[in-house]
């Protein structure tokens, strides 16, 4: 369990804690103003200035050698923080998790909050200038959306019934889109998003700048050496490069301090050799989120 | 790499005011490997129209990210961007 879980899980998983879905915390904390606000402006963010920092050449400013470690410092403050919410121009709060192909059914069939909308992925839209409809989202999120023309994908239906949202996030799944779940911002969750390194806002200065701005999923891939046939096509979905071919053994091999847990590579393999086992029963990796 | 990398785009040509609008076009946002650019709305125009703004450009964002391949140069048909170390 990670420091999320312990603090926000009640008992169970952060994620799959029903309270943090309900309409109650948005009004509470006056969220449908915030988020219209954040959303509004959202490509905008990285290039405001926070504190005198924007995110425009963010790997240089980092390697600096005692303000590097400030700006990370102070990254890191902002999209942990767990205080309400004042600035829409900021990831304040926004905090997300990597979550395999079962969590995320879960949260759909037990969690989410009516209405279930799909939009198109506001990071592919300006990372890449690509339309693609792939996100979840859930209660106030989704009347947002639905008033912010260039979010909302081009055909008639887009908002989803239980089912039809398991449906689309298994596709995605399997096409190899990692699945993550996000406060935004603490303690409301509202995005299930199908994300793609390096296009993803969230994953990217993870795994580039080494800025927790999400956490590795509850869980860790292993495989069965036995049933590897060598085939490679696992190496081919991870977008972390956990999996490497050994030409010697004619297998796979698993860094499990690279994986992220997102259970995509199970859906490459023919021959069923990986699963994924909880972080917990890894030696050394438990409490490596 | 040795060095920064800075990556310029001539906003007189691409983006805002010029007349060409890079949602439309995106040609280095979908040529580059590691996503270096990054599609916005240009700062202030919110007030004019906040729910389909028209006035959006391309800023280069990761410049470390970039592995100088040149390949964002060859693409945009403005020749407004250019590279250098």
């Amino acid at each position: 369990m990670c420091d999320l879980c312990m603090k926000h899980g009640a008992g169970g998983k952060w994620y799959l804690n029903a309270e943090h879905y309900s309409n109650a915390i948005a009004e509470k904390y006056n969220l449908r103003d915030f988020l219209m606000e954040q959303y509004k402006n959202f490509e905008q963010i990285s290039v405001r200035k926070v504190h005198g920092f924007n995110a425009v050449g963010m790997g240089y400013k980092l390697k600096m050698p005692i303000i590097g470690r400030i700006v990370k410092h102070t990254a890191e403050k902002m999209l942990h923080s767990t205080k309400p919410p004042t600035n829409p121009f900021r990831a304040e709060g926004h905090i997300g998790q990597i979550v395999p192909i079962e969590d995320a059914i879960a949260i759909l069939e037990t969690c989410a909050a009516e209405p279930i909308i799909e939009k198109n992925c506001m990071c592919r839209y300006m990372s890449r200038g690509i339309k693609e409809a792939c996100c979840i989202n859930f209660g106030v999120m989704s009347e947002i959306v639905d008033r912010l023309p260039r979010f909302i994908p081009e055909k008639d239906k887009y908002f989803l019934t239980r089912q039809q949202a398991v449906d689309r996030f298994t596709e995605h799944n399997k096409k190899g889109y990692i699945g993550s779940i996000w406060f935004g911002p603490f303690p409301y969750i509202n995005n299930l998003c199908s994300c793609a390194s390096p296009e993803c806002a969230g994953i990217r200065p993870r795994v580039d700048f080494g800025i927790k701005s999400i956490y590795k999923a509850e869980y860790i891939v292993d495989f069965n050496p036995d049933a590897c046939t060598g085939c490679r096509a696992c190496v081919a979905v991870c977008q972390f490069k956990a999996i490497a071919y050994d030409h010697s053994l004619r297998r796979i091999t698993v860094d499990y301090g690279k994986c992220y847990g997102c259970g995509v590579c199970r859906h490459a393999c023919k021959q069923k050799a990986l699963y994924l086992k909880p972080r917990d029963e890894f030696p050394g990796f438990e409490r490596e989120y | 790499m040795k060095g920064k990398t800075r990556i310029t785009i001539d906003h007189a040509k691409c983006g805002d005011g010029a007349g060409v609008d890079p949602r439309a076009c995106g040609a280095c946002l979908r040529i580059c490997g590691p996503a270096v650019f990054l599609l916005h709305e240009t700062l202030g125009a919110k007030e004019e129209n906040p729910y389909d703004p028209q006035k959006w450009r391309v800023t280069p964002l990761w410049l470390d990210l970039c592995t100088r391949c040149m390949k964002c140069v060859e693409a945009c048909p403005e020749k407004a961007v250019s590279v250098e170390w």
